[in-house]
């Protein structure tokens, strides 16, 4: 029968970690901790002593079980790197940095013995069995062979690699003798282990296995000494049988992290092994068929032995110390272990070994953003369903303050502490029910407690905002369902159960919506009306997580946005953070330090946004999250050294990590716009979200986002150009605003890109219709008030002066009827998206100024962008200021604007043979005012001559045909006259700030110059000049 | 200049503190300072820090150097050492007192600190006299002295510059003037 491996369980935070086996009553699992500054570097433990040996140089005993300091054996001038007992249990030998090894009597520690001779640290030590010999492997590479009794060496193997010091060894090299007649020594040296026969010293034989691929780490005998383990660094751990040199099993660590502590239960059939990341994991049944090894109770213990090797504190005394308070102590010196006292009941024990200077049993467990800090980590959860084991230490760091529990002997309490003082004042709680998780918001502090013998699982309310006198409340949970997890939102508070319910309540106390959860729940977070549930959905694969994800909003209407969706983790990873982001976008952290935030943009899918290892200086540091901001963009968390959690002395300082997005390329110019821009994007999403929910929001911040976006397109725009990228041009001014790419045609036909110049006004094009299709349903309803406005205008409106025109008017005018075709074509430049919905009815481009200036009779109106000689600057000043009007132009334009049937695109060829074509085109807008004046004056005539003539189209036409059989000096005449009009109009128009107004002179020279001004007779297509024209005409009357 | 100068002049220092109320940029002839998040740390002058200290409105951040192991560290460079080594802050000592004055809730191993930082200022201070001795001694011109803080230059520097001129005038005035036969009798 194969060995059985039970899933990895965190047992410690990273680092070296030991592990062993007590023989007789004694028999449990210890686990160490060696990690920068911390204090147990290595221990032992027999007879109800412990020797630890710490950082401080010193190698300490203490009571086992209960921890107390016993003393101080011994002292080195460094650390001691191993430390045993002998076989009696009478001495303790450990082996220092310093290059000594000490055997010290327990009891009496004047009796020293000091072996010198090695010529490095000592690695490992291992009594003889018959406490005659020593042997010791140092990091000067040899192994030697101590007589007890006088302190010589019997013999000395130059066996390992040298090395400086122990962190640089590559095998810690624990060595064993045989147990019993210690026949034996076992020494594992690269990827054999090398037996060597008592005595003689000479190499009895190798094992090895073609499994072995990295160097062996460890080797423990069984205690029958017939079976021999061996743990690498690569994690494989091999059995061997010694008699017949066969190897029994071959197991791999599931992440293959370092194996560095091996021990088997003195009577069963069991190895439990640690690595260095500090995970503890057991093997069952290894070599199991042999019945030497395994008692016959074993078969029915295995299943449960596991789960009560960690989780029988529960049945077990609830007053000390658990082992999770001890893994989450990173500052402290721990302990751990197992008390296997008898075969019926596992009793599990923990302790902590007291430091001074910090308050034991006191941790930061997890917070969150107004959400409770509940949350079960570790793959281990998952065989044998969820068990809440962050039970008797919690506290919360949200944004809003922080809890503290201190639960040692002494004092059992909770301290609640908020960051701004003025939302309560500091409180301190006595914790006599025994609270284990605990959320705190604006309004209350939310406490809830498991159920014990007698009584059942509460909720506790501390609800300090409210306003009458009663400020707290009290809820008891029906029998057998505990309380698993918690969270605040405004005005409401939910909890979880272990009867897979979620039970809402309001903030005074209310009970509200029951609901059944889909799996055991994780964690929860509340934000506004938003609750967020993270539960189990099933077994992962492959130490992988499979988590499921709930978003519900709890106000007027009641919905559920996430419909228990799977919850991407990074791989072998598992969640340590859940909440909302200040502007309530959810966010959760896993422990790969992956900070993930909801997209809802993009139909709720998670995105990447920062990596927090990246900031990591160490490989065991680590940052704990404490809240997300999206506007300022901030990371808010403590930076842990070597721990996942922030050590509570001296207090943590919050630091502001910066979000990036796992773009490529990120060193390249290209690569950081884009992550800027998508950046950008998503972390703006939630403005879109508070509009959608009638949240109030600064309308500055998202024109601030706009601009910023549009300004990134325009750069990367820019940047394409240069890299002659046109393709790329067309794609990305897709994702720009109608107005960016007009400054984007602007940009490319500067840089003498007309393909581009031409894609690009094409693609504008499209965009208008496009968004004109959107809106044409509405304002088609609005077609017939419009006739009416526009046959309400005065002639004066239409007469506005069009000063730059003029100067290349004359001789021009017999060509206006044509021209006029053309003219639309030029509004299609430099307008915005509104605009070129609605413009091609207007006689003339309307300049985005005027915009402010609407006259009362015509509120129609379009944004036209502001021109200026640098197109960035006019970027900025344009998309400022489109923004700010796109939302009233678009409640307003519906209402009044006549709409443009959706524009085909562009297919009229255009090509730079149509260049010239613009500069008629100037006078064809110029011509209007010669024109115009000529018509006013002979429309009566025109009229007296054709009654019938009840279509303003006709009057024009027949107009037009009489305007040019005129003389050119006729028509020169009035078109001076015009002129004349004009400065005196031109001063009129800007008092009457009429809309109606033709482009700034300035930009047509502009464009002009730029021979820009393609025609695109298409445009007018919806309308025709004549109709057109009619309109026109009919203003005169 | 006398050390209460000195001191106001280093209450110019930045510190960081953890407001505990909300207030946005304040805007001084200084700079800006703030905003002030509760629970985020923000970095002002030593003046405001201490004032929002008094008035219980922040919690100090100690400042990195202000670690019983950094500063153990340097006590023992700055003994084994014959010239003045570089210190951690140019107001060290200044800030260490104010900020154990009106913070020491706030900073683990106060009295070590306060210790430690003793230490270093004596040690400074006994450099400095020794130097000073061995330069009156030698009667040398000049001397090049580095890494000293405002606050020691100005604990002895008065009086040195001041001692020194007595004594040049001493030396070059060997003979005794007319007023001076007041032992003969």
């Amino acid at each position: 029968m194969p060995a059985t491996q039970k899933p990895m369980r965190y047992g410690h935070t990273e680092g070296h970690t030991d592990v062993c086996c007590m023989a007789g009553d004694d028999s449990g699992v210890l686990q160490r901790g060696w990690r920068d500054g911390l204090a147990v570097k290595a221990f032992a433990c027999k007879n109800g002593k412990l020797v630890t040996a710490v950082s401080n140089n010193t190698v300490q005993v203490h009571t086992f079980p209960d921890g107390v300091p016993d003393g101080i054996l011994t002292r080195f001038t460094t650390n001691a790197n191993h430390v045993v007992f002998s076989p009696d249990g009478a001495n303790v030998a450990a082996g220092s940095s310093d290059f000594l090894i000490k055997i010290v009597e327990v009891m009496d520690n004047s009796q020293q013995k000091t072996f010198r001779g090695h010529d490095a640290p000592v690695l490992s030590l291992s009594f003889d069995p018959q406490n005659i010999f020593l042997a010791s492997a140092s990091c000067d590479g040899s192994v030697r062979v101590w007589h007890i009794s006088d302190q010589t060496c019997a013999m000395s193997w130059p066996l390992l690699q040298k090395c400086s010091d122990v962190v640089n060894a590559k095998s810690i090299c624990r060595l064993a003798w045989q147990p019993k007649n210690g026949k034996l020594l076992a020494v594992p040296v690269e990827k054999s282990v090398k037996l060597y026969r008592r005595e003689t010293w000479n190499n009895a034989f190798d094992l090895s296995d073609s499994f072995i691929s990295q160097t062996l780490n460890i080797v423990t005998w069984s205690s029958c000494g017939q079976y021999l383990a061996a743990g690498s660094i690569n994690g494989s751990i091999i059995v061997w049988n010694v008699e017949t040199k066969e190897c029994m099993e071959r197991v791999k660590h599931e992440k293959g992290y370092s194996i560095c502590g091996l021990a088997w239960h003195p009577t069963c059939s069991r190895i439990c092994y640690t690595d260095g990341e500090g995970n503890l994991g057991l093997l069952e049944n290894v070599c199991g068929s042999n019945e030497k090894m395994s008692s016959s109770k074993v078969p029915s213990r295995v299943e449960k032995d596991y789960n009560d090797l960690f989780d029988g504190d529960d049945a077990s005394n609830g007053g000390d110390f658990l082992h999770d308070n001890a893994l989450e102590i990173p500052a402290f010196s721990k302990g751990l272990m197992h008390d296997d006292e008898d075969d019926d009941g596992l009793m599990l024990r923990s302790h902590i070994l007291e430091d001074d200077e910090n308050p034991v049993g006191m941790t930061w467990t997890l917070c969150m953003w107004l959400s409770p800090l509940f949350l079960t980590q570790g793959p281990w959860f998952e065989a044998h369903g969820y068990k809440p084991w962050r039970t008797h230490s919690f506290s919360v760091w949200n944004s809003i303050g922080i809890i503290r529990c201190y639960n040692d002997e002494q004092d059992n309490a909770i301290d609640v502490e908020f960051h701004d003082t003025s939302i309560h004042h500091a409180t301190h709680l006595s914790n006599t029910l025994n609270y284990t998780v605990a959320t705190l918001s604006h309004e209350a502090i939310l406490l809830a407690c498991q159920s014990t013998d007698e009584l059942p699982s509460k909720l506790h309310c501390l609800h300090f905002s409210s306003w009458d006198s009663s400020k707290e409340w009290l809820v008891d949970m029906p029998q057998d369902e505990d309380i698993e997890a918690i969270c605040l939102g405004q005005g409401w508070a939910a909890a979880a159960t272990s009867a897979l319910l979620l039970r809402l309540f309001s903030i005074g106390g209310v009970q509200k919506e029951v609901f059944c959860l889909p799996g055991p729940v994780v964690s929860m977070a509340g934000h506004g009306e938003q609750l967020l549930i993270v539960y189990h959905r099933g077994t992962g694969f492959d130490g992988d997580q499979c988590l499921g994800v709930q978003l519900l909003e709890l106000g007027q209407k009641k919905k559920q946005i996430l419909h228990g969706d799977p919850l991407p983790l990074t791989r072998k990873s598992y969640l340590t953070w859940v909440g909302f982001s200040a502007e309530g976008t959810p966010c959760y952290v896993d422990s790969e330090g992956c900070v993930r935030m909801l997209n809802r943009g993009l139909g709720n899918t998670w995105t990447p946004i920062c990596n927090t290892r990246e900031h990591c200086k160490g490989k065991s540091d680590h940052y704990w999250v404490v809240g997300i901001h999206e506007n300022p963009q901030q990371l808010r968390c403590i930076p842990c050294k070597g721990s996942r959690f922030p050590p509570t002395l001296p207090r943590p300082a919050v630091a502001i990590l910066s979000f990036k997005l796992p773009y490529c390329q990120i060193a390249t110019e290209k690569g950081q716009m884009e992550e800027q821009f998508w950046r950008s994007v998503i972390f703006h999403n939630y403005l879109d979200y508070l509009a959608k929910n009638g949240y109030e929001y600064e309308e500055s911040t998202k024109n601030q986002a706009i601009k910023e976006q549009q300004e990134l397109l325009m750069k990367m725009l820019a940047l394409s150009c240069k890299l002659e990228r046109e393709f790329r041009c067309v794609e990305l001014a897709d994702l720009m605003t109608q107005n960016a790419v007009n400054l984007a045609i602007k940009y490319a036909s500067r840089s003498r890109k007309l393909i581009l110049a031409q894609k690009l006004s094409e693609l504008a094009a499209e965009k208008a219709a496009e968004l004109a299709a959107t809106q044409t349903e509405e304002e088609e309803e609005e077609e017939d008030f419009r006739k009416k406005l526009n046959a309400g205008r005065t002639a004066a409106e239409w007469s506005q002066p069009r000063p730059r025109g003029q100067a290349e008017e004359d001789a021009e005018d017999g060509q206006e009827a044509d021209d006029s075709e053309d003219r639309p074509a030029l509004h299609k430049h430099g307008q915005n998206s509104s605009q070129s919905t609605n413009s091609s009815d207007m006689p003339a481009v309307k300049s985005g100024e005027k915009y402010f200036k609407v006259n009362s009779k015509e509120p129609a109106v379009s944004v036209n962008s502001a021109r200026s000689a640098n197109i960035l600057d006019s970027m900025n000043k344009s998309s400022r200021k489109s923004t700010s009007l796109n939302r009233a132009a678009n409640t307003e334009k519906s209402t009044v604007i006549k709409p443009l049937i959706p524009k085909p695109k562009s297919k009229q060829p255009i090509s730079l043979d149509s260049i010239p074509n613009s500069i008629p085109n100037q006078t064809g807008i110029c011509l209007q005012t010669g024109f115009q004046m000529w018509l006013e004056e002979n429309r009566s005539s025109i009229l007296s001559e054709n009654p019938d003539f009840s279509d303003e189209a006709d009057i024009i036409k027949e107009g037009m045909i009489r305007f040019r059989v005129l003389s050119p000096e006729e028509r020169k005449a009035w078109t001076n006259k015009a002129k004349g009009e004009t400065a005196s109009d031109g001063a009129e128009a800007k008092k009457r700030k009429h809309v109606d107004e033709s482009v700034e002179t300035e930009e047509q020279k502009e464009a002009a110059k730029e021979n820009l001004r393609l025609p695109k007779k298409t445009k007018a297509s919806g309308l025709s000049t004549n109709q057109k024209l009619a309109a026109f005409a009919f203003n005169q009357e | 200049m006398d050390a209460a100068e000195v001191e106001f002049l280093a209450e110019k220092e930045l510190v960081t503190i953890i407001p505990n109320f909300s207030l946005d940029k304040i805007y001084l002839i200084g700079g800006d300072l703030g905003p002030f998040n509760p629970g985020l740390p923000v970095d002002v002058p030593l003046w405001l820090a201490i004032n929002l200290k008094q008035r219980q409105k922040c919690r100090v951040v100690p400042p990195e150097w202000m670690d019983v192991e950094k500063l153990e560290k340097m006590r023992d460079h700055e003994r084994k050492e014959e010239t003045f080594t570089p210190v951690p802050s140019p107001h060290y000592m200044e800030l260490t007192k104010l900020l154990l004055n009106h913070a020491s809730d706030n900073i683990p191993k106060a009295d070590a600190i306060r210790t430690l930082i003793k230490d270093l200022w004596d040690t400074r201070m006994a450099k400095l006299r020794v130097s000073a001795d061995s330069f009156v001694r030698q009667q040398e011109a000049h001397a090049k002295l580095d890494n000293l803080t405002l606050m020691e230059v100005n604990s002895s520097g008065a009086f040195l510059t001041q001692a020194l001129n007595h004594m040049y005038k001493l030396r070059t005035n060997l003979q005794p003037s007319e007023s001076a036969h007041s032992q003969d009798f």
